[in-house]
């Protein structure tokens, strides 16, 4: 069944190289619910139905681990997947987030290891069999 | 398990695909340099590269070897893999080699080893490839990289210890 994936951070392009990267990583991907920060992710959460949030920690407005207390503290949003995706170095907030129960894929990463991130979450399993679909034509050399 | 030929030897700025079941391609002493395996396994084709280098503008005159430079060495991997049945994305992809050339990174002046994986990453970003494992990096680690075209398995030698990749 095709997962929905919240994707929430202040860059666009970096929404743009992990969508693409989901795209690549065999996930069978439905929609993707683009938001800028934890403000705009808490209210899309409210009318759509998601699997899985991949969140940026620095963001105006409200952050990501902000975000992620909210989630955490509703019934209905905590049993979320969440895979923080950030430059913060901190040991002990990444550890805190850790125990929050958030993954975590610091930047600058590759795309296989949040693609990997992603198939070590329960239910999103890579499947050998599955082709990994082809990105959109344009530019490409193969 | 399928029982092999004598292995096929890919050389250095090479690149060999397979379709035989019974073929080990096999390539040595990648430093720097970078061996590609790819594998198709619906469609049977096997094909593995050794790339030296990232960029083939610095050698107009070596277009006779694609092999050579990860721009031109990859398409002309994929797109021979293609001409045998293969499809990109069904294609598993294993990495290896990109080791730094001196026992401290500072002192890897030319600093070959990253720059070929920067431009292969570069290359398989643009269009739409990801790796499916590699083993890469390292300090004067010398690496051997074999693909058993029958099962896709690749298979590494690392200071004389054989180790599945």
């Amino acid at each position: 069944m095709p997962i929905n994936v919240l994707l929430v951070d202040d860059s666009a392009v970096m929404r743009r190289m992990i969508t693409r990267t989901l795209q690549l990583s065999g996930v069978p991907l439905g929609a993707v619910v683009p938001c800028a920060n934890g403000a705009e992710a808490l209210e899309a959460l409210r009318v759509s139905r998601v699997d899985l949030a991949l969140v940026d920690i620095n963001m105006p407005v409200m952050d990501g681990e902000q975000f992620l207390d909210h989630v955490r503290a509703d019934p209905r949003l905590a049993p979320l997947p969440v895979v923080i995706v950030s430059t913060e170095s901190s040991p002990t907030r990444v550890q805190r987030l850790r125990q929050k129960g958030a993954l975590f894929v610091h930047k600058p990463f590759t795309p296989e290891l949040l693609r990997d991130t992603i198939h070590s979450l329960p239910g999103l399993a890579h499947d050998p069999a599955a082709p990994t679909p082809a990105p959109p034509g344009g530019d490409l050399d193969f | 398990m399928i029982a092999c030929t004598a292995p096929r030897v890919v050389g250095v700025g090479e690149f060999v695909v397979s379709t035989s079941d019974r073929e080990r391609l096999v390539t040595y002493a990648l430093g720097s340099c970078l061996g590609v395996a790819v594998h198709d396994p619906v469609a049977g084709v096997g094909g593995l590269l050794h790339l030296m280098l990232p960029d083939s503008t610095i050698d107009p005159v070596g277009v006779d070897q694609p092999g050579r430079y990860v721009d031109t060495g990859v398409p002309a991997l994929f797109r021979e893999c293609y001409r045998h049945g293969a499809r990109k994305e069904r294609m598993v992809v294993k990495v290896a080699g990109g080791a730094f050339s001196n026992r401290v990174f500072d002192h890897d002046a030319f600093q070959v080893g990253r720059r070929n994986l920067v431009a292969l990453r570069r290359m398989f970003w643009k269009n739409g490839v990801l790796i499916h494992a590699e083993d890469v990096g390292g300090c004067l680690t010398v690496r051997t990289m074999s693909l058993f075209v029958g099962s896709g398995d690749v298979v590494l030698r690392v200071n004389g210890v054989d180790r599945p990749l």
